[in-house]
């Protein structure tokens, strides 16, 4: 499998001169992907996750098979409203990685850089820009974005908005809660609509958005559910898995499908009793690194529990005032303003779901994540829960020194064999 | 004495308390402390403010909520009992409306939170008057060379520094260098409310929501001869700006990335003077005593791993010349180099008119009459050897460097790598001690390649490792140092990208004796590229043929 992959991403570099060709080379790819996922490689996998690994798939084609009914979102844009339209968004992170999966990264990370995007910043940002300068990214019809989680989002919308001259919103979000804060989103929110119904010439409807919100509270139910029953069970898992809920749990969140697979796993959780030592992940995991997929995937004496983006709001939304209701889910992230938040959060979920050891990755380019790890630290050394932290990059494979992720990570595991289970 | 970072910091409201404000320029080399609390990729500026803070009991801190570093220095300074007063200002990206609202709210929690912590009141008399006393009305004058600073904060330093060498900053637009348009605030006004709106008119920068405001200043103002943009290192936001912009800016434009210390005060000078030098072509106007008898001109080039001398007569013949290695004192080795190329030319150092100096040495050799940046000699040296040339790549021990000229031999645009050693020979040294074999015959071996393998790692101590296995599966030595020669390559071809480089190409430099490496890099570029006899030598002889041009140009002396 991999030979074919490695060979299609040769496939792909030597005809970066027809961006049409790759454009339909790398839809082409994602749909022979899909294929594939929906009726082979099912092997002892749990029907949820089979079912994820289906729907990302889907995810990631909507918007290139309909690029003229889609829109550029990040992680933590309010991806309802898009619903709601009946619009599919195409979540950058998402797209990064998949063309990392063909591996096809550096390509374009080094197109990015030699128009002087700098070295440092972070890969899944400059994956993206890379294949905007090459064209071969679809031409969608607008970009949103959040403030929220970092700095890259809004310059890399304003770089597709500029390059592909389609309009860009962001959603300035205040750094504390209040009422005016509330406000103020909301009517952000309000001319972000009207942005996208001009770009779209679809018209939005609020009751069709309180559906969304409907399916939204619903799915948080299964996943609130799905937690409970963590605690004294386990899942199998991969990072790659760990991954694809990104998708679920942010922009295809108030999806029916999104429903359908939180429904699937809250069932999948109850046939896995607990056992191993239960790991938890902190920030994006690096899914094709294989120390860590050797370590980590499908293993049952290092469970990986889960990772703390998937769980950065978990309540629900008021259907009656669905656009407060997203703004203050916007304001509330545990992403958002101080980190104080994002620590006390973690120290909730390790605490719940009786963790035994956590990783941290600093991703290459993250300040946002990494400029606080030693805070996060120094506050799970007073729960004297062990932290490793790993340095790496969760696209850009020339980022991740394998040898040295390997000894720390072999050296963590064993370390927590030695001390025994909480 | 409240310190503060950004220009939209409302430090007159401190102020106003009666209270000193200082906008942090850390002094401080090294981060010790803020290395215990944070990643080391933190932005360097945010990490040497957070050393500067703690290591010199700066207690009283207003930051704004700028970037995710600037954040994250926020959340690590609360938690640092030694600070007394810490305050994030909220400020908003956009600019309408309910924008200015809530930045006023803002500056009133700023001023709640102040007279909370010190139990004292706020006037806003105090306050109108400090932005009243505020407006100001002068302009600066336009120079000879006027230069304009844009992108992330720069150090002070750097406004000398374009001074020293003959420019004039016209414009510094950076995060240190706007000041707000002030404007006077009559007594019906609310002041807090006329000073949101006056912070928020400033010249915005990349974390603004509407930017397109940045550019139009540098496109209006035709007396602009260059931009210099400076940006921080692992600082992101403004490497955006300049990938969208850098075509788009008419005048020449030299990019500087530096990590806030003086650490790289040496490749800094290097680089502005060069660019100063390109942009005033042909009007260098230092004053040079002439000893000599004749019109012999002799130029050094000192360079971190090796030093050349060439001695050149008024027909721009070479009469002699010399290559040594650069020991620990680059003073004693140029007086090697140019006691062998004297002897090797036959004559005597009195007989010369002219010592000119380049390279990293070039600012201690004190013999020397005159100095030139290698970029200008490298051109000059390349230029009189090929005039068909149009690229010069030049890989030295220390960086690598790709230099454009026009048909007249002018620099038109260059790039240095000088943050790691990727890409430059000493990497290619350091393998050489790992694989045991002489880096002179690493260029033979290498073309016996079978194997094609590849070392993804550009970073030195990570190729190292990888290397290091390689050897332990047995490879062999010349598929392993193919694969290295295409890491540089790769390097190098993207600094080619980044200055958009086109045929004919010259390599210089003592890795240009490796024919691994040429070979590798033609591939990649899909271009021939020529070496010189001596590569070693370009950037001296370029170095006599710049002095031999003062000579002949007597009004300049
Ligand atoms: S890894 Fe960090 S820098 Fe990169 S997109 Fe995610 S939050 Fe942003
Ligand atoms: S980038 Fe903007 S907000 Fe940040 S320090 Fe500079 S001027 Fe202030
Ligand atoms: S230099 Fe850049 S990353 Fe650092 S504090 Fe300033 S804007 Fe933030």
């Amino acid at each position: 499998m991999d030979r074919i992959i490695r060979a299609y991403s040769r496939l792909i570099e030597s005809n970066l001169d027809r961006p049409e060709l790759v454009k339909s080379l790398i839809r082409f790819g994602l749909e022979v992907g899909k294929v594939w996922v929906d009726h082979f490689n099912r092997n002892g996998i749990p029907p949820s996750l089979r079912y994820l690994n289906s729907i990302c798939f889907q995810f990631i084609l909507e918007p290139l098979r309909h690029p003229e009914n889609s829109g550029f979102v990040n992680l933590l844009a309010p991806a309802e409203i898009l619903h709601s339209m009946d619009i599919y968004p195409m979540f950058i992170e998402a797209y990064s990685s998949f063309v990392s999966g063909f591996y096809c990264e550096d390509i374009f990370i080094d197109r990015a850089e030699s128009r002087g995007l700098s070295g440092t910043l972070c890969s899944y940002h400059k994956t993206f820009l890379g294949s905007l300068e090459y064209s071969v990214l679809p031409r969608l019809k607008f970009a949103v974005t959040s403030s929220i989680l970092c700095d890259g989002n809004s310059n890399t919308f304003k770089y597709i908005s500029k390059s592909y001259k389609i309009p860009y919103y962001i959603v300035d979000v205040p750094y504390e809660y209040s009422e005016e804060a509330v406000r103020y989103v909301t009517s952000q929110l309000r001319e972000m609509i009207s942005m996208i119904e001009s770009a779209t010439g679809r018209r939005f409807d609020i009751d069709r958005l309180r559906e969304v919100i409907r399916t939204e509270n619903e799915t948080r139910g299964y996943q609130r559910l799905c937690i409970e029953r963590l605690k004294d069970h386990s899942m199998p898992n991969t990072l790659t898995f760990e991954m694809y809920k990104l998708f679920v749990t942010h922009p295809e969140m108030g999806r029916k499908e999104t429903l359908e697979f939180f429904k699937l796993l809250s069932e999948d959780v109850l046939k896995y009793p607990d056992g191993g030592y239960r790991i938890f992940w902190v920030h994006i995991l690096p899914y094709y690194l294989y120390p860590v997929q050797k370590h980590l995937n499908f293993n049952d004496e290092f469970k990986l529990i889960g990772s703390d983006l998937n769980f950065d709001y978990l309540e629900d939304l008021d259907e009656k005032r669905p656009l407060e209701a997203i703004a203050r889910k916007l304001i509330l992230n545990v992403n958002n303003g101080d980190f104080r938040r994002k620590i006390e959060n973690i120290k909730r979920l390790v605490t719940d779901l009786r963790i035994d050891g956590v990783i941290h990755f600093c991703q290459w380019g993250c300040r946002q994540s990494f400029g606080g790890v030693m805070l996060l630290k120094r506050e799970l050394e007073k729960l004297n829960i062990p932290f490793l932290i790993i340095d790496g990059d969760g696209v850009d494979r020339r980022n991740s020194p394998e040898g040295q992720i390997n000894t720390r990570l072999s050296a963590f595991l064993e370390m927590l064999t030695g001390r025994g289970k909480r | 004495m409240t310190g503060y970072v950004c220009k939209y910091t409302p430090n007159l409201i401190i102020e106003s308390f009666g209270d000193r404000t200082l906008r942090i320029e850390p002094e401080v080399s090294s981060c010790e402390i803020a290395d215990g609390l944070t990643h080391p990729n933190m932005c360097s500026y945010a990490r040497l403010v957070l050393e500067e803070c703690l290591g010199k009991h700066i207690d009283k801190i207003v930051l704004v909520n700028c970037c995710d570093a600037i954040r994250r220095l926020y959340d690590i300074l609360k938690a640092e009992p030694s600070v007394k007063f810490i305050h994030i200002v909220d400020l908003p990206r956009k600019r309408d409306v309910i924008d200015r609202i809530r930045f006023k709210n803002e500056i009133i929690r700023l001023i709640e939170s102040y007279q909370k912590s010190f139990d004292v009141n706020f006037s806003a008399e105090a306050l109108r008057n400090l932005l009243n006393s505020s407006v100001s009305t002068t302009k600066k004058e336009y120079g000879d060379i006027n230069i304009a600073i844009i992108g992330g904060r720069s150090r002070r330093s750097l406004e000398k520094m374009i001074e020293e060498f003959g420019g004039n900053v016209i414009y510094n637009l950076t995060c240190t260098g706007t000041v707000p348009p002030f404007r006077p605030v009559g007594s019906l006004f609310d002041p807090v409310e006329a000073y949101a709106d006056i912070l928020l008119d400033s010249y915005p920068c990349m974390r603004m929501d509407d930017i397109d405001e940045r550019l139009d200043i540098i496109e209006e103002d035709k007396r602009i001869d260059g931009v210099i943009y400076h940006t921080v290192k692992f600082c992101d936001l403004y490497s955006y700006e300049y990938a969208m912009i850098r075509d788009r800016i008419r005048v020449p434009i030299l990019k500087l990335e530096t990590d806030y210390t003086d650490n790289s005060e040496g490749q800094v000078r290097t680089r502005v003077q060069a660019f100063i030098e390109s942009l005033k072509r042909d009007s260098n106007k230092r004053m040079v005593t002439v000893t000599g008898r004749k019109d012999i001109v002799i130029g050094i080039d000192s360079g971190s791993t090796s030093t050349s001398a060439v001695i050149i007569d008024s027909n721009k013949s070479i009469l002699g010349y010399s290559i040594v290695p650069t020991g620990a004192k680059s003073i004693e080795s140029a007086e090697k180099a140019l006691e062998i190329a004297l002897k090797s030319a036959g004559i005597s150092k009195d007989d010369a008119s002219l010592i000119v100096a380049t390279g990293y040495g070039r600012v201690s050799i004190p013999f020397a009459n005159l100095e030139v940046t290698e970029i200008t000699c490298h051109a000059r040296g390349a230029f009189f050897l090929d005039n068909s040339v149009r690229t010069i790549i030049d890989i030295g021990g220390q960086d690598s460097k790709v230099i454009r000229i026009d048909e007249n031999g002018n620099v038109i645009d260059f790039i240095m790598n000088d943050k790691c050693s990727a890409g430059t020979g000493r990497f290619l040294e350091n393998m050489s001690r790992v694989l045991d074999i002489p880096v002179d015959r690493m260029g033979e071996e290498s073309l016996k390649w079978k194997e094609d393998i590849e070392i993804s790692s550009m970073c030195t101590v990570f190729a190292e490792s990888e290397v290091i296995t390689l050897i332990a599966k047995n490879k062999e030595k010349s598929d392993i140092i193919h694969a290295l020669n295409k890491s540089i390559t790769r390097r190098v071809a993207s600094l080619i990208e980044k200055v958009g480089g086109v045929k004919n190409y010259m390599m210089t430099g003592g890795v240009a004796k490796n024919t691994g490496v040429v070979r590798c890099l033609e591939e990649k570029i899909g271009e021939k590229i020529t070496v010189p006899k001596e590569p070693q030598i370009v950037g001296s002889l370029g170095a006599a043929l710049s002095g031999l041009e003062k000579l002949s140009d007597k009004i300049d002396f």
